[in-house]
Parts: C-alpha cells; sequence; structure tokens
C-alpha cells in the first residue's frame, strides 16, 4: 500500500511538471505583453499644405509618397521613399533618403540626420510638415493585437519569475533522487549553482542596469537549467560546462545590451565584426579538428572551441541596420558576400547544418531588410545548386537523405539514432520515465543531436513541445514587438536572432525524428555543448534589445 | 518601421512551417506510437527480462496460454499445448515474428499512449490479451504430428478467426532447449512454403472450368503415362476415360495436365494469381510468404506439371485454406486473424459463385466417394489430398487441404507433413484431429 501511494505521488509530480514547464513559459511571454505604455504619439506632424495631423508612432518613420511608407504624404512632387523621421535619445533627426526634391529643415537642405527640434517645419516636394508635440494629437490610434489590451494587468514580477524557475529544477534534482532511490548530491550541486546564477544575474539586471524586465532572462535561465539537470546522470563535467557557458553567456549577453544601446555603433564597428569573423571561420578552417564528420571546432588549450557558434552573432550584427541606412543603401551586395563566405566556410568545414541555419537566417535578413526577393530567389537557386553537389561528392551527406523519413526500416545501421529517438519518444509517453532514469542517453551524441529525444523520454512530450514552443513564442514575440522597437536594427535583429534559434531547434527536431534529414546542429539552450550555450545567450540579447521596456527604465519608473 | 513589419512576414512563415513540423510529429506520435514502441531494440523491453511483468494471453476459452507471476513468465502447463501454440504465443525472444509476443509486447508489459513505459509496476495496467486459438486443438494437433515437420492450420472462413496453428518443429519456451531444431522459429503456417502436389488440382480445376468451355461433357483418358512437348507425364496408375468429378477425386494426372495444357499458360497464371497462390496476404499484421507459380518460360512439358502441381509451383498453407473457404462460401473467403478483437477481418473475393458451386460438388464427391465420409466425424467436408514429390532420395510431402459446409462449423484447413509420404495416409489423420477438435471448440459433437 504504501509501495502504491509512492508511486502515485512519484508519477502525480511528472504530471504536475509537465503543467509547470507549460505555466512558467507562459507566465513569461504573458508578462511581456503587460505593462506597456499606451499607444500615444511620440510626437506630431502637422501637414500646412493638406492641413492634416500626422501621428508619428514609431522611432524611426519611413517618410513618402508610396503606401509601404509609416507617414504618407500624398503629393506627386514627393519621391517615393523621400526621408526618414527618427528618434535617438539625443532628440529627433531627419535623414534624406536620396530622394529627387531633397528634404529642407527651415528652409536648409538636410542630408544625413539634421536635427528637428518642435515647431521646425520640414519641407519636401510642395509639401511643408511641422514637427508638433505628440500631446496635440488626440484622436484615438489603431493598436496592434498585442499592445491592444496590453496595459491591463501588472507584469508579473521578476523574482517570482525566478523563483518559479528555481522550484522547477528543484522538482528535477528531486525527481533524480526518487528515480534512483539514494540522495544524488551531483543534481543538487547543479541546481544550487543554477539558482545562485539566476539571482545573481537578476541583481545584476535589476539592480545594476535598473531594468524591471526579466522574462526573456526567465526562460533563458529555465531552459539552461533543464538541459543541465538533464547532463548530471550522464556527464557531470559536461552539465559543469553548460552551467559555467552559461554564466559566460550571459557576460556576453550583457556586452552585446551595452553595446547597441546605441543602434548606430554598429555601422562603425561593420567591418571590424565581419573580417573578425571571417578570420575566425580562417582559423577553425586551417587548425579545425574533425568530429562526428563535420571540422567545426578548435582546441585551444584543451577546451574545444566551436568558432561558428560566435560567429552566429556576429552575422546578426552585420545583418541589421537602422532604418535611414536601409532606404539609402539598398543593394545587399556586401551582405551577400559575407554570408556567402559564412556559408561556404561552413560547407568546408562538412558542417551543413549550421551552414543551413546561416542560410535561412540570410534569407530572412535580406527579406525583411530590403524586400528584395531577385537576390533571394538568385540565392535559393544557387543553394539547391550547392546542394546538389555536396550530394555528389559527400556519399556520408547522400546516405542521410536516402534514410530520410524511413529510419525504422533500418534501425541498426542508417537510421540507428532516428528509430531510437522515435522508440524513447513514445517510451516517454506525455509525462516521461523519470528525470535522469532514460535508456536513449546511452547512445553516442544523444546528448546534442538526440537530446530532443531524452527530455521527451525522460520528461515527456509535454515538456518537450513546450521547449520547442518556447522557440516559436520568440519567434512572434520578436514580431509582435517589432514595431515599437527603438530602431529597424533592433526589430531586424531580434526577428533575425529568433529565426536563426528557430531553424536551428526545427534541423534538431525534426532532424532527430525523422521528419528532416539528421544534420546534427543543436537544440538552443538544451543540447551539452558550451559554444553553443554562448551563443545563444548571445542571441537573445537581439530580443531583448528589441523590447522598448530594456532602455526605457527612467520612464517607466519615473516620468509617465 | 511598417515595411520592416510587413517584409518580416518571412518570419512568420518559418513559425508556421515549425508549427506544422511540430503537428506533424504529434500526429505520428500518435498514430505510429505503438509501432515506435514495439522496436525490438527497445531497451524497455529487452532490459530486465522484458516478459516478466507482461500480461496474460489466453486461448478462445478463457485458457491460460503464457502469464508472469513473482518476476517470471509461465506457459501452458500442458507440454503439448505449450509447443502447439509456440508460434502463435511465442517465448522470451524476439525471434518469433508472428507471435504475440514479439508483435504485441509492447502493449503486454503496460506501454501506454498517455503514459510510455512510465508508470511503475504497482500502477501499470497489464494487458491482457486473448488469442482466437483453441488450446486442446493445437495441443492435438501438435502431439499428432508425431515428431514429423509441417503445418496445420483450420479457420473459420466467415469470421476469420484461427483456431488451430501448429507449426513443427517447435520447442518448449518454458524449458529453452540448448540447441533448437532447424525452424523451429518459423511458423510454417503463415511463413513456409512447399511443393502442393495434387493439391494443386484445385488450382487446375478451377481454371478448367472458367476457361475450357466444354469441360463438363469432356473426358480424359489416362494409360499411365502420356507424352507432352517430347517428355511424358506420368500417372500413379492407368485410370482410362474419366469426366472431370472422377478424374479430381482419382487424382489423375494425366487429366490435369490436358486440363492444363488445354487452359495454357497464361491463363494457368492469371488463375493462380488470383486465386492468391502467389500473394501474400495480412494476418494481423504479419505478411504470408508468397506461393509460386510462373510458366511464363515453361516447355508443354512442364506446363503440363505445373497443372499437377510440380513443376516449380509452391503453395503457403494458410493460403490453401483461404482458397479452400472460398470454395465453401460461394467465392468469398474471410481473411485470417488469430487476435481476438481485432477489427473485424477482410473479406476476398477470389472465385465466382457458381464455380464455386461446382467445385465444392467436386470436392464433396472426393470425400464421400473415396475418403469416406466418418473420417471426420460427421462434418461434412470437401476435400483433396496430395503428394508432393520434392526430390529423388526423399519421402513426398503430404498434403490435405478442404473444408466444412456445415452451417455452424464454417472451417477450413490444410495441413503438410514433410516427407510424410503418401498424403491420405500422413496428413489425413492430423486433419481429422484439426477439425474435429476445432468444430467441437464451436460446438460441434463429433459422432
Amino acid at each position: 500500500m504504501t509501495q502504491f501511494l509512492a508511486d502515485v505521488a512519484v508519477v502525480g509530480l511528472r504530471i504536475l511538471m509537465a503543467f509547470f514547464a507549460v505555466f512558467i513559459i507562459y507566465e513569461c511571454f504573458a508578462s511581456m505583453r503587460r505593462q506597456r505604455r499606451h499607444e500615444t504619439p511620440l510626437v506630431m506632424l502637422y501637414n500646412e499644405t493638406a492641413r492634416t495631423k500626422i501621428p508619428v508612432l514609431c522611432w524611426e518613420n519611413a517618410v513618402g509618397r508610396s503606401r509601404g511608407n509609416d507617414i504618407v504624404i500624398k503629393d506627386p512632387t514627393v519621391s517615393r521613399s523621400h526621408f526618414v523621421l527618427l528618434r535617438r535619445e539625443e532628440g529627433w533627426f531627419v535623414s534624406d533618403s536620396d530622394s529627387k526634391a531633397g528634404t529642407y529643415v527651415n528652409g536648409k537642405k538636410a542630408s544625413f540626420r539634421t536635427p528637428v527640434y518642435i515647431d521646425d517645419k520640414i519641407q519636401v516636394g510642395h509639401t511643408t510638415l511641422q514637427l508638433r508635440r505628440g500631446e496635440e494629437f488626440t484622436e484615438q490610434v489603431r493598436h496592434n493585437w498585442f499592445f491592444s489590451k496590453a496595459s491591463g494587468r501588472p507584469s508579473v514580477s521578476s523574482p517570482w519569475l525566478v523563483f518559479l524557475v528555481n522550484l522547477f529544477h528543484l522538482f528535477m534534482a528531486v525527481e533524480i533522487c526518487i528515480t534512483f532511490g539514494e540522495l544524488r548530491v551531483g543534481a543538487f550541486e547543479i541546481w544550487g549553482a543554477m539558482t545562485a546564477f539566476s539571482w545573481l544575474l537578476y541583481a545584476v539586471s535589476a539592480g545594476g542596469f535598473g531594468r524591471s524586465n526579466f522574462e526573456i532572462e526567465a526562460i533563458a535561465l529555465f531552459l539552461t537549467g533543464l538541459g543541465a539537470l538533464l547532463l548530471v546522470e550522464q556527464n557531470m563535467r559536461d552539465a559543469w560546462i553548460q552551467v559555467a557557458a552559461a554564466v559566460a553567456g550571459s557576460v556576453i549577453y550583457m556586452i552585446i545590451l551595452a553595446f547597441i544601446r546605441n543602434p548606430d555603433r554598429i555601422i562603425r564597428w561593420r567591418m571590424v565584426i565581419m573580417l573578425l569573423s571571417l578570420g575566425f571561420l580562417l582559423i577553425n578552417l586551417i587548425f579545425g579538428v574533425a568530429e562526428l564528420g563535420a571540422t567545426n571546432r578548435i582546441y585551444v588549450a584543451g577546451i574545444s572551441i566551436q568558432p561558428s557558434e560566435l560567429v552566429k552573432i556576429a552575422y546578426i550584427f552585420v545583418g541589421a541596420s537602422a532604418l535611414d541606412h536601409l532606404q539609402t543603401k539598398r543593394n545587399l551586395f556586401e551582405f551577400v558576400v559575407f554570408s556567402a563566405l559564412c556559408v561556404g566556410a561552413l560547407a568546408l568545414m562538412s558542417d551543413f547544418g549550421t551552414a543551413l541555419i546561416f542560410f535561412v537566417t540570410f534569407l530572412i535578413i535580406s527579406i525583411t531588410r530590403s524586400g528584395d526577393y531577385k537576390t533571394v530567389i538568385l540565392a535559393v537557386a544557387a543553394v539547391i545548386f550547392a546542394g546538389i553537389l555536396v550530394l555528389q561528392f559527400k556519399p556520408y551527406i547522400a546516405d542521410r537523405f536516402a534514410i530520410w523519413g524511413h529510419a525504422l526500416e533500418d534501425p541498426s545501421n542508417a537510421g540507428f539514432q532516428q528509430a531510437r529517438v522515435l522508440t524513447n519518444i513514445a517510451a516517454g509517453g506525455f509525462f516521461g520515465t523519470g528525470v535522469g532514469g532514460g535508456v536513449l542517453k546511452c547512445y553516442g551524441a544523444s546528448e546534442t543531436d538526440l537530446v530532443f529525444g531524452i527530455v521527451s523520454e525522460e520528461m515527456g512530450l509535454v515538456v518537450a513541445l513546450t521547449i520547442a514552443m518556447t522557440i516559436f513564442g520568440f519567434v512572434i514575440n520578436s514580431r509582435a514587438t517589432a514595431s515599437r522597437s527603438r530602431s529597424t536594427f533592433y526589430s531586424i535583429s531580434a526577428i533575425c536572432a529568433a529565426c536563426m534559434m528557430l531553424t536551428q531547434t526545427a534541423l534538431n527536431i525534426f532532424g532527430c525524428t525523422d521528419i528532416l534529414p539528421l544534420t546534427g546542429v543543436t537544440l538552443p539552450f538544451i543540447s551539452a555543448g558550451g559554444s553553443s550555450m554562448l551563443s545563444c545567450w548571445g542571441l537573445i540579447a537581439f530580443i531583448k534589445a528589441a523590447d522598448e521596456r530594456t532602455y526605457s527604465v527612467g520612464r517607466l519608473n519615473g516620468e509617465e | 518601421m511598417k515595411k520592416t513589419m510587413s517584409r518580416s512576414i518571412a518570419a512568420f512563415i518559418l513559425a508556421l512551417a515549425f508549427l506544422a513540423g511540430l503537428g506533424y510529429l504529434c500526429f505520428r506520435f500518435f498514430t505510429e506510437n505503438d509501432l515506435w514502441a514495439s522496436q525490438t531494440y527497445n531497451l524497455y523491453l529487452s532490459t530486465g527480462g522484458g516478459l516478466t511483468n507482461a500480461g496474460t494471453i489466453y486461448d478462445r476459452n478463457g485458457e491460460v496460454l503464457a502469464e508472469s507471476d513473482d518476476g517470471e513468465r509461465f506457459y501452458h502447463e500442458d507440454m503439448s499445448i505449450r509447443l502447439g501454440t509456440l508460434h502463435t504465443v511465442g517465448d522470451d525472444s524476439y525471434n518469433i515474428s508472428t507471435a504475440v509476443q514479439t508483435r504485441f509486447r509492447s502493449q503486454l508489459v503496460g506501454h501506454s499512449l498517455v503514459f510510455g513505459y512510465g508508470l511503475p509496476d504497482s500502477l501499470t495496467a497489464l494487458n491482457k490479451m486473448t488469442v482466437t486459438l483453441d488450446a486442446d486443438a493445437c495441443g492435438k494437433v501438435y502431439d499428432a504430428f508425431g515428431g514429423k515437420e509441417g503445418a496445420c492450420f483450420v479457420y473459420n472462413y466467415k469470421t476469420g478467426e484461427i483456431l488451430c496453428m501448429v507449426s513443427t518443429p517447435a520447442f518448449d519456451p518454458q524449458n529453452v532447449p540448448e540447441t533448437l531444431p532447424d525452424g523451429s522459429y518459423l511458423n510454417n503456417c503463415v511463413s513456409g512454403t512447399y511443393t502442393p502436389g495434387s493439391v494443386y488440382k484445385i488450382v487446375t480445376a478451377i481454371a478448367a472450368l472458367e476457361y475450357i468451355d466444354d469441360i463438363e461433357n469432356m473426358t480424359f483418358t489416362c494409360e499411365g503415362e502420356k507424352d507432352f512437348g517430347g517428355n511424358v507425364v506420368t500417372c500413379m496408375d492407368t485410370h482410362g476415360e474419366l469426366s472431370l468429378d472422377d478424374a479430381f477425386s482419382y487424382s489423375c494426372n494425366i487429366a490435369f495436365a490436358d486440363m492444363a495444357t488445354l487452359v495454357g499458360a497464361d491463363k494457368m497464371q492469371k488463375v493462380a494469381d488470383r486465386l492468391g497462390v502467389t500473394e501474400s496476404f495480412d494476418i494481423n499484421g504479419v505478411d504470408s510468404a508468397k506461393g509460386h507459380y510462373d510458366v511464363s518460360d515453361a516447355d508443354a512439358n512442364q506446363l503440363a506439371w505445373s497443372g499437377v502441381g510440380q513443376y516449380t509451383n509452391m503453395t503457403n498453407p494458410a493460403q490453401m485454406a483461404i482458397l479452400c473457404g472460398a470454395i465453401a462460401n460461394g467465392g468469398d473467403a474471410a481473411l485470417p486473424v488469430y487476435m481476438e478483437g481485432a477489427e473485424a477481418a477482410e473479406t476476398h473475393s477470389l472465385l465466382d459463385e457458381d464455380i464455386a458451386e461446382r467445385m465444392n460438388e467436386i470436392m464433396r464427391y472426393t470425400v464421400s466417394g473415396h475418403y469416406g465420409e466418418t473420417m471426420f466425424g460427421g462434418l461434412t467436408v470437401g476435400a483433396k489430398t496430395g503428394t508432393a514429390e520434392v526430390g529423388d532420395d526423399i519421402e513426398p510431402n503430404a498434403w490435405m487441404v478442404g473444408y466444412s459446409t456445415d452451417e455452424d462449423y464454417p472451417l477450413a484447413f490444410a495441413v503438410v507433413v514433410e516427407e510424410g509420404g503418401f498424403g491420405f495416409y500422413s496428413a489425413g489423420p492430423i486433419a481429422r484431429i484439426a477439425m474435429i477438435e476445432s468444430a467441437e471448440a464451436l460446438g460441434f459433437e463429433a459422432e
């Protein structure tokens, strides 16, 4: 009878944890919608010619005749894209977008970042616009769904989120002990380290930088700890590497946030970052060590590093820029060449999974930046062609394509890994067989490529899908907040960083479950691997930066 | 900002594609769950014995064929029944591919969609499973083989339920010997093929009824041997003038060699394919072995021999039983199943009703006129024996196939005894026991 009750408790805990995971992720995303400023115009443009009031809602606004602009001026003498009106911490500026008739501020020809002040007059073609205060615009503004009811409820308090995450990790540690029927000290060490790390990060974020919101960090902490605790019974050293890499990653995260506080700084650093990245990849090509088919890592003082993971962050830097730069510099040439070199280097390393991640990100960046579908179609054609060549010359890649979709027909050879993942997903059911007790981790590379299977087996499909939906949520959230970012640099970089993670997640999950060919990429935050962890923390900095609240603490706490 | 927003639709499409992928994964999780869970490499099944905590397997009368108790797997207490049901129940290993314990092990050990293998022993709802076999029939039939190798298959051609499925050689799953007899993992009923010999004359007779216009008024002359394409076809006897019915019941080779020649290779092939001789069919997910009939390169003599079931012909016992079931049932027969409560068995239409009725007459006449009605204890049986030559120094394979037409006992059977010698004397007694025992399971009382 006691055995029966104990068993009921064990299963009950697993079911509880599945829903707890869903709850934590829900709270984090829900909290991101709350406590938003009302959608009131930042300033207003008064069209003296047409006598109309135009609300200015964004920090960066394209102004011109065509309908795609943020502010449309119906005047045939105005160019399709005429100028950009943008806000920086120093004030408002006008940048001419190489217009035919030119842009004049108070009668003086404006070029790039000419300051404008309240009551200044901007002349474009036959139209004169006067910059006025936002309060003068009193009509109702239409809301985007994300912000429609956003400000109603108070945001979830950050310490509460951290506590929830800690509690979930504690449950995992307890479950490991239950699985083995004895105290497993390692699990509690990792739990302790993660708990200390999360509160330290919170202290720095809230205390050091005065940031009120902590949702993105809480999600990252949740996933990091989940991955590390799954590793405890597989490889304790790897579990510690996960935690250490996350700490290092959070430092990179802070640095990136500070660096891109000024979204224009990136223009000056762009070339340097590109050259550094290519240099990194070159070092990899020369000193790279072949492991599991790919030559994508180097050893520095005994520590294995994957340069391509860090180049991911640089790639986002290089790809995004502010609106007035986008409007004047429309060709993608520089970026296309940089992308081709990155993808080419990765292909030479036989790291085709990462090459594909870069390529998909390239497509998203190109489309989001320029709407230039010609370049995109050309790039897709080139890559399909290259892909065919790869299949010709790399027989092991062709083998992976051959088994694709038929893993269960050859479970002892070509379909070995995928078949075991599928079987162990079925073994785990909805709620898993218990943290630490799984069998999938006996197989090679399971802690990286097959980790989705480990999560499903030990924690169940509900938790595994929650992880997948979290990354999906990053994309949706980045898109929803895009129009409220302080610069297109933030919007583009957030969307693309989220897409990069999503592509990686898709290749990992669908690769090991035989829905796509197995490419051997990591599952963000969960798979074992220090470099991967660093890059994931780096990438979420862009998502964080796109959130208007990140750099606007003063307004939230004080003025408004 | 507006343009960036509208162009970021690409990101949204990517996200939707991802969602679709997850949806597809979930769909497969639900629809292929058993397939994923029951893979033989699954460590949840093979470690710790796998079966030590598995559900009970019952026969149609609720008799326990296998059960787990206190961490051990126990099979039926009667050794003959253990051996007779081996290929249906299975052993601890995964080697008998047709067995319940191989195919449905994940369900037996309590795997469920929601909890996977995650439930502790005390909470696992052990799945019991019931097979359609009659344990006593299987045990008695096993004994009747007397150590000979072969297969005996009896099933209900209306419902598809298999009542007797015995394959020899077998071994005792309770005390597995160190060295197993060759072929003991193979279920000969489903996976074996044999040279049919005279039982193939059923197929030839159907072809003759379908394609030889005046067959009912024709007579065939048997002088013990006859030349076909420069070589002889021989007969066991000198039968003289014979009608179709007599040719069948006397099993005259010359008459059937003549019929195959008259029908022609193309049509002989067509009939063989349509009757399922060369087809595989599904028995609770197990694909049966395909027989063989190929006269595309046969010369006149070989075509003649193919009509009497020699040449390169091979047939599968279960398939022959299905054909007999179709003859008894007006041309249609249910496909066999051995899991009780499985989906309603599929029905196959093999031949036209009038041809089936005519074949029934011929096969009934063979029993009443030659084998004797008493042989099957009062069941109304139509049958055909066969003695298939398989080599110079080897005794022929003995066959008997047939059916009963009794409304309450719609059973079809196929028995083959390797190196059994003469069909009637070797396969006959086994068929008799199998049919009477199976019919008794349906309420029959033998005279």
